[in-house]
């Protein structure tokens, strides 16, 4: 049913029958405190499962049969690491498995991975321009390694909120606060926008920004919903979202260095010192190879002319943009002399001398000549300058108009001209079409004293090169950027123009177990605000912090949470199914040092999780939904998950954790805006977990986005799991799987010769082929070769779902 | 209405409704079927193009050319180079019984304006391209919404198993700034994501295997694990997902016929490939996109996002006319008149315009004003802009709205994006208050909380 139809009847019968159920409490439930309940005697010795069947024998139901041992091994696998067991593993009981994953590196990545949808983790600023966020990736990290370490939550909190704050100097404190600036951010709005009250509302959304991943995160509310009024449906008034906004008034996106001065001033000194040796290492270099290096690329660049006799000659120049940079220069007057357009006439869009525009829109009719140049006189730019750059109009360059022979010219008088440079000297990194100089070619040249001073010029030169790589670079992260601190303002509807009354940092009201105010001033530093905060969410009075984190885990574990809205416990969003066994769990939790891990132990230790994924028609009939937990609700690989899953199998899953970012990409555009496409190149480079890719905003992700990897611009407490015919697509077609069939089917050649299907059932599913499946593979293989049978494998509900 | 109740006993009450607001259901209700647009083309001239110098005639810039703002009137531009007003470049013209002004640079589409509905007095909330491409396209000026596309998608559903239901074509000359994103659907269910349709060698990404696979051996792994599936499914009695998964199997098969069978363009008369522009260098590929347009309608493709135009680089190659506002919009109108023209009237002659939405935007309008003294270029305005639409349901020949004397504000019945979504919507049946997805804490709404139906504008 759907909001909209919801009659006044029905909610005429709803107020009535809430007015009967809870006559005295008004306090909506995620505001109370979690009771300290028991659980139900006589259903079950594990306290989770005497809560799930309490309630599933109130509807005549009971749990299913305990699921078959390679079915719990396959799920306990995917589920904490993220990764399919080894055959070995099959052999492992239960309990030892939960241990043993737990202790795994590959724990942590699969978790932290979680945590990055929730707080929706991207590697670029998102928007028109989706800068790179380079040094970002340390958060990345830093979440991993929470999970790893079993980091207690309410540390884990406090970190991400004020890191920074709590251990100023350390890398991985400040990493933490990635937290806060996780989510996209409006570079343009920020920092080029002239329009005041445009960059005043970007200021907001960037605390609102904070506010809202803080809020929706710790304690799955919408607290940006009170931003232009009081919140529709929750208890929570304008003001109380402009005191947070308060808290952060001191931080902005942005990367810093964390590392003290003295490091990063020692390093530039190694650095510096080591570069000069690579230069003097390069100029001896250059005098050995030069000459011979000229002579051949001269002969290159006029049998590259040759190759265009049809065309007329031209320097090969860069049919779009060229630049050219020489010695600092100021001058008075500035000209291009052009003496060889290809075409009939000259043209250029712009030309730029050092950032200032010295031309645009300039076209020479007149014919131009070699001894009778076309000048373009070029703007003066104020002090001096050391680069030309200019641009044509790329579209009628490809049939004419583009200069291929010019020089700039300098004059103080404007009657004396002298040559700056030339298109003989131009940046010859754009051209295009250039055959380059093979260093094979060089060496060929030299004589045999030169060819051995060369190579140890070169051996010397790689030595200085992986010195200077070696060298620690001082550590920057990408997380809270102190900022001015500015006062608050409670606004008239939300808009930055008009301010009501000036409010100070503080929380929310409606959680009364805690002061809503912070006792703060507006003379208060970032480190008071940020911190009373975070104490105020890691607090064990707080009522929804331990009940949010549990709820996430468990969803994680079963696919539904008790709430099954994991980042929503307000009015819009779902009601617990089972509230006693939330409230245990978070008073379990609290009184368990907070420890995530313990948690899973807990979850995973129960029958509820270990039962049978199997249909039974009469339950699904009574919850078709199971959000009673009468069976195991089975789950297709997530996008990560998957791919992970198919390098793992093939043999290729390079585990090395940590580091930044190694995924390649393709990046179109310049200046202004980048698209950023998932590169089909499949090698080495990209087999490390999916988790470690450069994670893009608003790219073109081909696999991950048609198996539902969410685009980090959005929050994902919870993937959408979609069936697509894209998707189909995707799995049977793309290069990617088709390689992995291949080097699949080369392992089953290498490590299971003799009966390769049987190797590839056990490897993909733990279990030994059934009579028919033989028969199919064997006819299939009469004409068809292992890799395309391992594609189809690949493609199997049995290897795409974990029962 | 009831979802305007605030706190107190109204929230209690909703309290106790349980979790139906955090349910979604796979297809909204509320789907007015007496509405006769059944599919949609949107055609997105991304960077802003200049509504005073095509389709919004100021006669007063000619008047006032070369002079300042001033006071209330002072224009702020986004990169705050102020100018002066400068009078369009180009001529204009009256056309069709309408009397519409078209500038020079359209003549062709000149030709078709009395089948055009004009909305003169569009406003965008953001000056900046970024917020501004993302509000035209998803209703909010952040990243990571469902585009409008997504939502009718959503909202109307597929009317052909063998293709996407939502079909996006970009400029060939390059993806749009902000890219994906602008298509993407957010928080809907993936099957409601813009699929990008490719030139005729691969429609559709992994539309078919690489080289090495022949069709006998990609028929033959698809019976393989279609049989492997169905044991499969026999040992899990009753696992809809798992159906479910096998049906996606069979439409990616049918898909990989029938995607080929839409690019493949043999069948087009000469007349129709001249018509489009296919012929000549400049119109060419835009030309196969609006061809391909049409083709998809045919087919029953509910909803096609056109670009014309695509990201800045250097140069630019959309709208973005900050320099020699002449020269690029001589460009780019070359590219996009006769092959937009011919869809048209390719629509209409064949019927087609008759359950077809068109609908022609850009993010944000230009100022009246030079960016910078005795320069070309024209700034970003998001204060007043034009957009059109074709099709059923539609008053044609009007010219709604209005500019002041310059083309810098909306002045007359100011259409909101908001407003333009919510008649778009209703255009093709579905109620913008009711077409919503539960995300995060919010039933989402392609309007927000915002937009009105432009009621004049429906006949």
């Amino acid at each position: 049913m759907q909001p909209g139809a919801i009659s006044f009847l029905g909610l005429a019968a709803a107020l009535l029958l809430t007015a009967q159920e809870e006559p005295a409490r008004k306090v909506f439930w995620a505001f109370r405190a979690p009771a300290k309940t028991t659980p139900a005697a006589g259903f079950a010795e594990h306290p989770i499962d005497a809560f799930v069947l309490a309630k599933l024998k109130t509807k005549g139901l009971a749990i299913s049969p305990r699921a078959a041992g390679r079915e719990l091994t396959r799920r306990l696998h995917f589920d904490l690491t993220g990764l399919p067991p080894a055959p070995a593993d099959f052999d492992t009981p239960y309990e030892e498995t939960i241990k043993k994953l737990l202790a795994s590196p590959r724990y942590g990545e699969r978790w932290g991975r979680h945590w990055l949808d929730v707080v929706r983790f991207g590697e670029t600023d998102g928007g028109e321009h989706n800068y790179e966020r380079w040094h970002a990736w340390r958060y990345r990290d830093y979440v991993i390694g929470a999970f790893k370490e079993d980091k207690p939550y309410p540390e884990f909190i406090r970190e991400q909120i004020a890191g920074d704050l709590l251990e100023p100097g350390n890398p991985r404190m400040a990493a933490a606060t990635g937290f806060l600036v996780a989510g996209p951010w409006d570079q343009v709005s920020a920092e080029l926008n002239k329009d005041k009250i445009m960059v005043m509302t970007a200021r907001l959304d960037e605390l609102d920004d904070m506010v809202t991943t803080t809020f929706h995160t710790f304690q799955a509310l919408t607290v940006n919903c009170a931003r232009c009024h009081n919140h529709k449906f929750d208890p929570i008034p304008a003001k109380d979202f402009y005191k947070l906004t308060a808290v952060f008034r001191g931080v902005t996106f942005g990367t810093r260095t964390v590392a003290p001065a003295a490091d990063v001033a020692a390093y530039d000194a190694r650095v510096k010192r080591l570069k000069q040796e690579l230069g003097a290492l390069q100029q001896a270099l250059g005098k050995i190879e030069n000459p011979v290096l000229a002579r051949l690329q001269r002969a290159r660049y006029e049998a590259f002319d040759r190759a265009r006799a049809a065309e007329p000659r031209r320097i090969p120049l860069n049919p779009v943009f060229n630049r050219n940079q020489f010695a600092r220069r100021e001058a008075a007057h500035w000209r291009l002399a052009i003496s060889k357009v290809q075409g009939k006439r000259a043209k250029l869009a712009e030309v730029r001398l050092g950032d200032a525009v010295a031309l645009r829109n300039w076209t020479a009719e007149a014919e131009v000549k070699d001894d009778a140049p076309v000048y373009a006189p070029l703007a003066a730019p104020p002090g001096a300058v050391s680069e030309v750059r200019w641009w044509t109009d790329a579209a009628t360059a490809q049939r004419d108009g583009m200069p291929m022979v010019y020089r700039l010219e300098a004059s103080a008088d404007g009657t004396a001209w002298t040559e700056i440079c030339s298109s003989l000297d131009h940046i010859r990194s754009l051209e295009l079409d250039l055959p380059a100089v093979s260093p094979v070619d060089v060496a060929a040249q030299l004589d045999a004293a030169s060819a051995a001073e060369r190579a140890r010029l070169l051996g010397e030169m790689a030595r200085v090169n992986r010195a200077i790589e070696a060298e620690p670079e001082p550590a920057k992260v990408y997380g809270a950027k102190p900022a001015t601190l500015t006062s608050a303002h409670l606004l008239d509807r939300g808009s930055v123009a008009k301010p009501v009354e000036e409010v100070l940092p503080g929380a929310l009201t409606a959680v009364s177990q805690m002061p809503p105010d912070f006792g703060l001033t507006p003379q208060s530093t970032d480190r008071e605000r940020r911190l009373a905060l975070a104490d105020w969410i890691a607090s064990p009075n707080n009522p929804l912090t331990a009940r949010v984190m549990v709820n996430r885990v468990w969803a994680y574990h079963f696919g539904t949470g008790l709430v099954n809205t994991p980042s929503d416990f307000g009015v819009m969003g779902d009601r617990p199914s089972h509230p006693e066994l939330l409230d245990w769990l978070a008073v379990w939790f609290m009184e368990n040092g907070w420890s995530v891990k313990k948690l899973h132990r807990l979850i995973l230790t129960s029958r509820a999780y270990q039962q049978s994924s199997a249909v039974n028609a009469e339950a699904a009939a009574v919850d078709s939904d199971n959000r009673l937990y009468w069976r195991m609700t089975p789950r297709r690989l997530d996008a990560e998950s998957l791919r992970d899953a198919m390098l793992a199998l093939s043999g290729n899953l390079r585990l090395e954790a940590g580091g930044g970012p190694s995924f390649p990409l393709q990046k179109r555009g310049d200046r202004g805006s980048y698209i950023y496409k998932a590169l089909d190149n499949d090698g080495p480079e990209v087999w490390r977990r999916a988790v470690y890719r450069f994670v893009v905003r608003g790219g073109e992700r081909i696999m991950m986005d048609s198996f539902d990897c969410p685009d980090p611009a959005v929050a994902s407490p919870q993937r959408t799991v979609s069936n697509t015919a894209v998707q189909a697509l995707t799995l049977f077609n793309n290069q990617f799987v088709l390689r992995q069939s291949g080097l699949l089917a080369q392992r089953l050649t290498r490590e299971h010769a003799a009966d390769p299907v049987a190797g590839a059932y056990r490897l993909l599913f733990g279990r030994a082929p059934r009579e028919t499946e033989r028969r199919r593979a064997e006819t299939f293989l009469r004409d068809n070769s292992l890799e395309l049978y391992c594609r189809v494998l690949l493609n199997t509900n049995e290897f795409v779902y974990v029962p | 209405m009831l979802w305007r109740a605030g706190g107190g006993l109204a929230g209690i009450a909703l309290a106790a409704l349980e979790a139906r607001a955090a349910t979604n259901t796979p297809r909204p209700p509320h789907r007015d079927f007496s509405a006769r647009a059944k599919n949609i083309i949107m055609v997105f001239l991304p960077g802003g193009i200049s509504h005073v110098d095509t389709l919004d005639y100021k006669p007063a810039l000619e008047k006032h050319h070369g002079q300042e703002t001033r006071g209330a009137n002072t224009i702020t531009p986004f990169f705050g180079r102020r100018g002066t007003v400068m009078k369009s470049p180009f001529t204009f013209r009256q056309y069709g019984q309408s009397g519409q002004w078209v500038s020079e640079i359209l003549p062709h589409l000149g030709g078709v304006v009395d089948d055009l509905t004009f909305v003169h007095s569009c406003v965008a909330r953001s000056n900046a391209h970024g917020p501004a491409l993302f509000q035209m396209s998803t209703g909010f000026i952040f990243q990571g919404f469902p585009s409008i596309g997504s939502w009718v998608s959503y909202g109307l559903g597929s009317e052909n198993d063998n293709l996407p239901s939502f079909v996006v074509l970009p400029d060939r000359r390059g993806l749009p700034p902000c890219g994906a994103a602008l298509w993407g659907n957010g928080f809907l269910p993936a099957a409601h994501q813009g699929v990008i349709l490719g030139g005729a060698e691969m429609p559709i990404a992994d539309l078919a295997p690489p080289a090495p696979v022949s069709a006998r051996q990609q028929a033959a792994s698809y019976d393989l694990l279609s049989a492997l599936n169905q044991d499969h499914l026999h040992h899990h009695e009753g696992e809809d997902a798992l159906a479910a998964r096998i049906r996606a199997y069979e439409l990616a098969a049918r898909m990989q016929l029938s995607a080929p069978a839409v690019t493949d363009v043999s069948g087009e008369s000469e007349a129709t490939r001249e018509m489009y522009g296919l012929n000549r260098p400049e119109t060419r590929d835009f030309g196969w996109n609006c061809l391909m347009a049409r083709r998809l309608i045919e087919k029953g493709v509910r909803c096609i996002q056109m670009y014309n135009g695509g990201h800045f680089g250097e140069p630019r190659v959309n709208w973005d006319g900050h320099e020699d506002l002449r020269a690029n919009h001589t460009k780019n109108a070359r590219v996009l008149d006769q092959p937009l023209a011919a869809l048209l009237r390719d629509l209409k002659q064949r019927g087609l315009l008759d359950e077809t939405l068109v609908v022609f935007t850009t993010e944000f309008g230009r100022l009246p004003i030079s960016e910078g003294l005795g320069e070309g270029g024209r700034d970003h305005n998001p204060e007043g802009f034009t957009s059109f639409l074709a099709g059923p349901g539609l008053k044609k020949g009007l010219r709604y709205g209005a500019t002041d004397e310059l083309g810098y504000k909306a002045v007359v019945n100011p259409v909101t994006v908001y407003d333009l979504h919510a008649t778009v919507l209703q255009l093709l049946g579905l109620e913008h208050t009711q077409l919503s997805w539960y995300h995060n804490g919010v039933r989402r709404k392609l309007t927000d909380v915002h937009g009105h139906v432009v009621k004049d504008l429906l006949a």
